[in-house]
């Protein structure tokens, strides 16, 4: 499946479980269709796939979240512009990285200049209202703020707040090996969901990228997932359907992750890459580790499932200098 | 000016007589040898902490050792409301009657999260030392242990590590060796098979918090190892030379 | 026999003691994570001011935090004042005051109960064991500082179950959703919640082990104060006794008018110490919060507080009366 002339839509769950609507939208939710226009827009030569590469490495933080900005909004407009996914009045949820009580710098959580990136672009789109939020495994008011995306994504406009404990709701993901499993409410009642996830080593899976990231959006005993990851994943990702993935791979964690912790682990790519194939997106973020998309289980799992190629290179991935 | 001074200095130590705190001399007597009788039955006893290092006695990172930290600890509840993850539990038995509802981390309530020193930071007495961050993070409050009986990887042929995923140690305190196990159908599967590298790790509980056997985890977190306890130590190389880690 | 105009001391001292009960339950709020890796500012403040806290981990563990050493100015005020911290400062004391306010009883029962009780020595046995025990290594005052008691009560039990039921509320709204048409009840809830989440309740519900020895203790030690007005300040408070015996010669003296005075004993049924407020040179400093509701209660201007001088003249009454006995 390649979806290159749809917009990949967020599946909005409108069962029984579901029908608390995020408050203040109430039930104007619309499903999620894509407007004419947009299709029309996506019908020209946009690709399903663009690498962004920055052809320096600023060390200076100031640098760095210029070079997080400028790939980003590169990356995005390379693909069609945020309008080819969001469109107007549309509820949106980025979800980044904001799992560990990490520093940027230290590359376990997405970089904040992406994220607040995304926000802005997404306004410019026409959204009604943005949503940056993530369950943590670490404690969440420290994660959000360390990490240092509550503030960028709460400059921006966006709505960045710590998920509330009474909003999971079990929901039927009839996946391979998930029949249930908690999902945040709010998740369920946004029209557009982008995936924001950071490239990591990962001791059991080789790396986490944004499959796995949409771990975030589900509460439960998650650590159960662990028994059979590929399988796990592959599932949630068949539920989420991202509208759009946008893969941080400025930093990314090359050794004791996903954690980390120490700076000598963190390598400079540079690199954002941003796709609607969310297989196809791994599965270049694999690369970056120096890793074959074809050793990770839930990248194989979700090709096999066809949620999208692993084989990004037949996409003709755009390819940009910047 | 003096001698209304003297006057009063008078007055407080020979009060008149409705002024005075009407204290018998004997039932004084009594209440100062109770006490004195008290502590010398707390010295004596093997008591978990003192003589007996106890397992279950995990204290915050920071704490002095335990004599001392009974002496300075006012019971105040502080960094057991301030923790984040809600480790930190009044303890009962765990250090024995003299240490009611003192600090001690639970680590299946909660972990002692790596990038937090706040108990240290709000201790009024200091029984937590006041640490950096950095300080903090080489203190080790205890040691994990893998229970090979319910550890998924070792006792029933299934991939888990969730703890190695969570180890918050730069270079993580986890390590695996890759096995090839028997599944009950026959099958031999390669599992990760998870081990803790006693030098690295700390203690910090997270491990045995998020580990998915929930009743008893499979991997659990002992007091010794800790830094504040020379004596409470396993390993040569970190040995009784008083390292507190700090 | 109407009841004078509360005076505006008393006034003050109210407010006094609401605005330090506030403060202590604000910077309990504070003691909480804030971004990054830090709390409230001054959330140690009244265990800094807690002469007890100083004097129980300085002897037991001969160290001191230095922090503690603001324990030295209570201590220092108490000496020259009284104590005033007991009555307008110590927030327990407060909550104390506030339950044995609430109790009703009649005049009569409250005179009788409301005088001073030998058993008030109780507190200064219990401190010398305490401090004995320090000597010797054992500290035992935490259990039993108010300031300890309180912040541990509250830590542990009511601040954990006030979260839980206010959270349980908005929840039972939230997935209620009760409401006439498209009038949803969570419309409003919902907002609120947030408000209480962001500021007052705690980021993720927190649970305690041992609770209930904690929780039925609190709970008996506020309620004592039905029994016996302040019951825990006059007969258990540790920190109340050392203030009692540093506070044993006050500079601000209670003055009785005899003239005016006619025994009628309304002064000592509103007393909060036990100081025995009626009775010629009956008072007993070291009991006396200096709370001023006795000056308030008399119907005759009897009572006034004054400094210095007067300990002649009670001390001439003091003859007077002896002889008289004779």
């Amino acid at each position: 499946m390649k979806g290159q002339e749809k917009v990949q839509e967020k599946m909005d769950i409108r069962s029984s479980q579901s029908r608390r609507a995020f408050i203040g939208r109430g039930a104007g939710a619309a499903l999620g269709l894509c407007a004419g226009s947009v299709l029309s827009r996506a019908q020209s030569a946009a690709p399903s796939l663009v690498i962004a590469h920055y052809k320096s490495s600023p060390q200076a933080p100031d640098g760095i979240a210029e070079e997080a900005r400028r790939l980003t909004r590169e990356a995005v407009a390379a693909l069609g512009g945020m309008g080819r996914f969001v469109s107007r009045g549309d509820v949106v949820w980025i979800k980044p990285n904001i799992g560990w009580n990490r520093r940027p710098e230290q590359a376990a959580t997405t970089n904040p200049d992406v994220v607040a990136t995304l926000v802005e672009l997404c306004y410019q789109a026409g959204a009604k209202k943005v949503i940056v939020s993530d369950n943590s495994c670490n404690p969440a008011p420290a994660s959000f703020a360390r990490s240092g995306i509550q503030q960028a994504a709460a400059k921006a406009g966006a709505d960045s707040f710590i998920m509330d404990e009474r909003k999971f709701r079990q929901v039927a993901l009839k996946g391979k090996v998930l029949q249930r499993w908690e999902v945040y409410a709010d998740v369920l009642g946004v029209n557009k969901l982008i995936n924001v996830p950071i490239v990591k080593h990962h001791g059991l899976c080789k790396a986490t990228l944004g499959m796995k990231n949409l771990m975030g959006a589900v509460g439960g005993e998650r650590s159960r997932l662990h028994q059979d990851l590929g399988n796990t994943v592959a599932d949630l990702a068949a539920f989420f359907r991202p509208a759009l993935v946008v893969l941080d791979g400025i930093r990314v964690l090359t050794a004791n992750g996903p954690v980390g912790g120490n700076l000598a682990d963190v390598a400079r790519r540079d690199t954002v890459a941003a796709g609607v194939d969310q297989v196809a997106v791994d599965a270049f973020g694999a690369t970056l580790l120096g890793l074959k998309p074809q050793e990770i289980g839930y990248i194989v799992e979700a090709h096999n499932r066809r949620l999208g190629t692993l084989d990004f290179e037949s996409l003709k991935p755009r390819r940009i200098e910047i | 000016m003096i001698a209304a001074i003297l006057r009063w200095l008078k007055a407080f130590f020979r009060p008149p007589r409705q002024e005075r705190l009407d204290l018998s001399r004997r039932a004084l007597l009594l209440a100062a040898v109770s006490g004195a009788g008290a502590a010398s039955v707390a010295r004596i006893g093997a008591t978990e902490g003192r003589h007996n290092f106890s397992p279950a006695l995990i204290r915050p990172p920071g704490a002095v050792a335990e004599d001392e930290f009974l002496a300075r600890c006012v019971r105040c509840g502080e960094c057991m409301r301030v923790c984040p993850t809600n480790a930190l539990q009044p303890a009962r038995g765990e250090g024995g009657w003299t240490a009611l509802w003192t600090p001690v981390l639970n680590m299946k309530t909660g972990y002692c999260e790596y990038e937090c020193n706040l108990c240290s930071q709000v201790c009024p007495t200091h029984a937590i030392e006041s640490l950096t961050l950095e300080q903090k993070q080489k203190v080790r409050i205890g040691t994990a242990f893998f229970d090979r009986n319910r550890c998924l990887p070792y006792a029933s042929a299934r991939t888990c590590i969730v703890c190695e995923e969570h180890c918050p140690t730069p270079k993580k305190a986890i390590w695996f060796e890759e096995v090839s196990v028997l599944r009950p159908d026959g099958q031999r599967i390669t599992v990760k098979q998870p081990r803790v590298d006693l030098e690295l790790c700390t203690g910090c509980g997270i491990c045995e918090n998020k580990c998915p056997i929930a009743d008893e985890r499979g991997v659990r977190v002992t007091s010794v190892g800790e830094s504040r306890h020379p004596k409470n130590q396993i390993l040569l190389s970190l040995g009784s030379d008083g390292l507190m880690g700090y | 026999m109407a009841r004078p105009r509360t005076p505006a001391v008393v006034w003050i001292r109210r407010a006094s003691q609401t605005g330090f009960f506030l403060l202590f339950l604000y910077l309990f709020l504070q003691t909480v994570y804030k971004p990054v890796n830090q709390t409230g500012k001054g959330v140690k403040l009244f265990f800094q001011l807690d002469p007890l806290t100083a004097l129980s981990s300085g002897v037991s563990a001969r160290s001191l935090a230095s922090g503690l050493l603001l324990g030295g100015i209570t201590l220092l005020v108490t000496v020259l004042m009284g104590r005033w911290f007991c009555g307008w400062v110590c927030p327990f004391g407060a909550l104390h005051n506030a339950i044995t306010a609430w109790r009703s009883g009649r005049v009569k029962e409250k005179i009788a109960s409301g005088g001073y009780s030998r058993w008030q020595t109780s507190k200064y046995y219990l401190l010398a064991l305490m401090l004995a025990g320090c000597l010797f290594g054992l500290n035992l005052f935490g259990l039993l500082d108010p300031f300890s008691f309180f912040y541990r009560s509250l830590a542990t039990v009511v601040f954990p179950a006030f979260n839980d039921l206010v959270t349980a509320a908005f929840t039972w709204v939230y997935q209620a959703d009760p409401g006439v048409g498209r009038l949803k009840a969570a419309a409003v809830t919902e907002p609120v919640y947030e408000v209480l989440r962001r500021n007052v309740l705690s980021a993720s519900q927190q649970r305690f082990l041992g609770t209930l020895l904690i929780a039925l203790l609190f709970a008996a030690v506020v309620l004592l104060n039905l029994y016996r007005a302040r019951f825990w300040c006059r007969y258990v408070c540790p920190l109340g006794a050392l203030l009692g015996v540093a506070g044993k010669n006050p500079a601000l003296r209670l003055k009785r008018n005899d003239q005016a005075c006619n025994d009628c004993g309304l002064c000592v049924a509103d007393c909060q110490g036990g100081a025995n407020p009626a009775g010629a040179g009956s008072w007993k400093p070291s009991e006396c919060f200096y709370c001023w509701n006795c000056r308030a209660a008399c119907p005759r201007q009897a009572l006034s507080f004054g400094f210095g001088a007067g300990r002649e003249a009670e001390l001439v009454a003091v003859q007077g009366a002896k002889e008289k006995a004779r």
